[in-house]
């Protein structure tokens, strides 16, 4: 079978849909045609053609514009071309914004469209979402939170399943010797851009946590906009050396960081209005991954990312105290985060990629093929 | 020291005092929260640690839970008692698991150190006063204080020019000599041993960035359920709850969102004039139709006000000339009546960038870069004397003053300029410095990065909110033994307001975000909904009603002890008097004082 991806983010770009979709392509056992919104281009500027070839996939980059629609436009039409062009058994629309080019090429081919959810973009756009899940053959949530949430916004639910993301697993090798000499480190791995990440609320949980052990540190992993925000607010609370921003690293450091690392905090918590947030939260797989135990909000796909009690502690991520009170409870109780951190070891065994794009793989088999799908 | 302040607290008084080490806490309590087992002071399990709180500690409850969990026991439902348990587990750095509105003192037996902290925006008050033995005494007013040190406490003549200009006594300034205010957000630290305190701010508003991408739509959604959360928070008590409406649109909104989380119907209250002109009684009756409330309105009449406003000068522990503490002292007696706990719509001018003045002072700023300076001040000068009226406010707008000045000449009424005249023997000396303009400079100068509109917001939140706005509001429901809450000051919220620009705030005639968060209320849609405060018929009063009482002022230790002229003072009542002009921006505050003065 041939796939056609089409999505707006994909590497080099860094974030969990990127990654999906990159890990998706790599790991089918389909052959698996990629179009996405590459690097930043002046206006006419058409960098297309098969403009970098990644693993399996044949990647096509249209141009990033400066209007977010132009360069959403012309991801559809050369997606839509290109559908003409291949004649894929399977389409995936790896975001809702790719709907429009998907649904016309199945409408064209018959070929059918497996829509992808994350969480942030649905409630941004509920009638895109209801166009797009209705027209398409199958929608994947990335977690209940999300599936709950197209749910809401009139996705058709008898066509919508959950496959979780999965995780780059490390090399086998011995678990790092998380005791010595560093001070303990609280790690968050983000791009510092999104608010709902919880930066601010980690910020506000730091003085009480250094209460209670003197020399903890954050360790901010990515870079954003919010960095200047979060380094000034370290110094009105006097706890400027409590952080550490490490900037944008690549995976090798990011791993070493990992391992280093004692507890991985992350108290994504919903948008405004209750919608988006963390659509699944691969990085809590990721550290779990690298054996540490998480501190994530209990609301959102964090819920399927982080098992309470078990693999991390799920606290309120609106209450800092909370935060600072699990946190704490992970520094100084190191039997405790020894236990989860295996238990999260285990988990991320069970989910890698291979077995997303499996199960991807087979919802596709199963789906009606060679006529339009009925609107 | 808790006898003076019996209105504070007239449900229970409590005692504790430490054998070993000679300190005695003492407290007088309004039940809100578990009213029988809220007996203050509260100690932890084994007597180590005792707390005495003003207040509430809005989020005790999920704290509880916490503190519960990690083996803590409780025996009482109240937030006084977390702050012992708090403390056990944070120390001193407790204060930064705190949401709420509070004063309170902490003393650990074992350390031998004494803590005091107030919250975040100061609308609890706590005095202290180093005595000259290194002991430390600490109060929430003034009043107790002065009973507590056992020697008289001098007025501080550069606090009383302070007051005239202002109308409040600014920072930690008192109006006695020696004593100091616990400044918000901080925290002080006394050795019982070492006998040195130390205090220190615990939090700061985060500065304000240049831009934020978000739309100012997607921001009122985050404003508004943050301003939910915080009225849903300010409800909890186990006694009534009601809200006060002044008719405009700060007030109105919390009550349309309180009306929407009480089980019952919302209780309101507003006050109306028998004078006319001012009132805010129809705008507040029609808030309360819209969003069905049970509402009240008292009538302050002429009749009464010489007695009220004497009965609330002679009993406030420091002089404050904030005309609406008259009315809100009035609204909040009603209320008592019916509930214990009001929750008010104060700070979100401060917040939100409400003032008018906001507005006009950019305006000022860009003429100032644009006019050289004796253009402007020439060009001033023909305005002021040829445009009357509205229009006359462009010479403010185009006379070069730098931000501090032109900031005092907006706020302070003409008074700046009358206190050479005014001033009697003992005041003169004070003439040879500014002090409220070097404060103001002072303060100015730490703040700002977004611009002159950054600066003044800081600078009313730094004074002006918690000096003059929170003191008032304060000292009003207090002395009727009434607790006022604010919703508008939760951390949260303040926090989101700091992220955005003043551009944004500004937009739209100030308080963009929150016109934003009304117009998605189907109760308020539709009204029109200006500034308003508690506005009360000041020039009429003192023309009629209170002429006595200024009489009396002018007679009294305000002139024989020589702090103001008489002459000076009784030609200016004359012309107030006579029509010639409104000389009420200056009579009030020295009302004020002369009925203040008389009760010491």
């Amino acid at each position: 079978m041939r796939l056609l991806l089409i999505t707006p983010d994909y590497p080099p770009a860094t974030g969990g849909i990127q990654l999906l979709c990159a890990r998706l392509a790599a790991h089918s056992r389909h052959c698996c045609e990629v179009v996405c919104i590459g690097a930043p281009a002046p206006l006419g500027v058409f960098l297309g053609g098969r403009a970098r070839r990644a693993e399996r996939a044949g990647v096509m980059a249209t141009p990033r514009l400066r209007s977010q629609l132009a360069s959403v436009a012309m991801l559809n039409a050369t997606a839509l071309a290109r559908a003409l062009a291949l004649r894929p058994d399977a389409i995936v629309s790896g975001h809702i914004v790719a709907s429009p080019a998907a649904v016309a090429a199945q409408r064209i081919t018959g070929a059918p469209v497996i829509q992808m959810l994350h969480a942030e973009e649905l409630g941004r756009r509920p009638a895109l979402t209801r166009f797009a899940t209705a027209r398409a053959a199958a929608s994947i949530a990335v977690s209940s939170h999300t599936r709950d949430l197209a749910i809401s916004l009139g996705a058709p639910a008898q066509r919508l399943h959950v496959i979780h993301p999965g995780v780059d697993l490390p090399a086998a090798g011995a678990p790092p010797a998380r005791q010595g000499l560093r001070p303990p480190t609280i790690i968050t791995v983000a791009r510092l851009t999104d608010r709902y990440k919880g930066f601010d609320v980690m910020l506000k949980a730091m003085p009480l946590i250094r209460a209670r052990v003197r020399d903890a540190r954050w360790l901010l992993v990515g870079e954003g906009p919010l960095r200047a925000e979060l380094s000034q607010g370290a110094a009105a609370l006097g706890i400027a050396d409590a952080l550490t921003f490490a900037g944008a690293v690549d995976d090798a450091t990011r791993d070493r960081l990992l391992d280093e690392a004692d507890v991985f905090a992350m108290p994504s918590r919903l948008l405004p209005g209750g919608e988006g947030g963390e659509g699944f939260g691969i990085v809590y797989l990721e550290a779990g991954a690298h054996r540490l135990p998480c501190v994530a909000g209990n609301v959102g796909g964090a819920l399927d990312a982080v098992i309470d009690g078990r693999t991390g502690l799920l606290v309120d991520p609106t209450d800092h105290a909370a935060i600072a009170e699990a946190i704490v409870t992970l520094l100084t109780d190191r039997e405790l985060a020894r236990r989860l951190g295996e238990a999260g070891w285990r988990h991320a065994q069970s989910h890698s990629w291979q077995r997303m794009a499996g199960q991807i793989d087979d919802l596709i088999e199963r789906l009606p093929a060679g006529r339009p799908h009925p609107r | 020291m808790a006898g003076a302040m019996v209105h504070r607290g007239p449900d229970d008084q409590g005692l504790c005092v430490d054998p070993h080490s000679g300190l005695s806490l003492s407290a007088r309590r309004l039940s809100v929260i578990d009213l029988d087992r809220g007996h203050q002071p509260l100690h932890s399990e084994d007597g180590a640690v005792w707390a005495v709180l003003n207040g509430e500690i809005y989020n005790h409850a999920s704290l509880r839970s916490q503190l519960e969990r990690k083996g803590h026991r409780f025996a009482s439902a109240t937030d006084t008692e977390v702050l012992v348990h708090l403390y056990e587990e944070y120390g001193v750095e407790l204060v930064h698991a705190l949401e709420g509105m509070y004063a309170f003192a902490v003393w650990d037996r074992r350390r031998r150190e004494l803590l005091l902290a107030r919250d975040r925006f100061g609308e609890k008050p706590l005095f202290y006063t180093q005595l000259g033995d290194g002991h430390l005494a600490f109060a929430s007013e003034l009043t107790a204080l002065r009973a507590g040190v056992g020697c008289a406490l001098e007025i501080d003549p550069g606090s009383l020019d302070a007051f005239f200009v202002l109308g409040c006594v600014p920072g930690e300034r008192t109006i006695f000599e020696g004593v100091r205010q616990l400044p918000p957000a901080s925290i002080l630290r006394w050795s019982m041993d070492v006998r040195e305190r130390d205090v220190r701010s615990y939090w700061t508003m985060p500065r304000r960035p240049a831009s934020r991408a978000d739309s100012v739509s997607d921001l009122a959604l985050e404003a508004g359920e943050l301003l939910a959360a915080s009225v849903r928070s300010r409800l909890a008590a186990d006694v009534p709850v009601g809200v006060f409406l002044s008719g405009g649109l700060d007030s109105a909104l919390v009550a349309a969102l309180a009306a929407q989380q009480v089980s019952g119907r919302l209780r309101t209250f507003t006050v109306d004039y028998d004078t006319g002109a001012v009132g805010e009684a129809r705008r507040a009756r029609a808030t309360a139709e819209q969003i069905g409330s049970d509402h009240s309105e008292v009538i302050l009449s002429s009749g009464e006000i010489s007695e009220r406003v004497g009965m609330v000068m002679r009993a406030l522990d420091q002089p404050n000339a904030d005309p609406a503490l008259i009315a809100l002292h009035a609204v909040a007696q009603e209320a008592r009546r019916t509930v214990t706990v009001a929750v008010g719509g104060e700070g979100a001018d401060e917040l939100f960038g409400g003032y008018p003045r906001y507005r006009w002072m950019r305006r000022a700023d860009r003429a100032a870069r644009l006019l050289p300076s004796g253009l402007a001040a020439a060009g001033a000068q023909v305005i002021a004397s040829a445009v009357p009226g509205r229009a006359g406010k462009l010479a403010e707008v185009i006379r070069p003053l730098s931000l501090a000045q032109r900031q005092l000449e907006w706020v302070t009424g003409g008074r700046r300029q009358a206190r050479e005249e005014l001033y009697g023997p003992r005041m003169q000396h004070t003439l040879a410095r500014d002090l409220v303009l070097e404060d103001v400079e002072g303060v100015l100068s730490a703040c700002g990065r977004d611009g002159p509109v950054d600066a003044l917001m800081a600078l009313d939140r730094a004074r002006y909110l918690p000096d003059d706005v929170l003191a008032k509001a304060d000292r009003a429901t207090m002395l009727v033994s009434l607790e006022m809450r604010t919703p508008y000051l939760s951390r949260e919220l303040a926090e989101l307001t700091a992220a955005i620009p003043t551009a944004t705030h500004l937009r739209g005639g100030g308080k963009a975000l929150l016109r934003q968060v009304a117009r998605s209320l189907p109760a308020l849609s539709g009204a029109d909904r200006a500034k308003r405060a508690f506005a009360v018929p000041m020039a009429q009063w003192l023309r009629g009603p209170l002429l006595g009482a200024l009489q009396e002022a002018a007679d009294g230790p305000l002139v024989s002890d020589g702090w103001i002229d008489g002459a000076a003072l009784r030609r200016r009542m004359q012309a107030h008097a006579m029509g010639s002009s409104d000389q009420s921006a200056i009579l009030w505050p020295l009302l004020v004082m002369g009925l203040w003065m008389g009760a010491l």
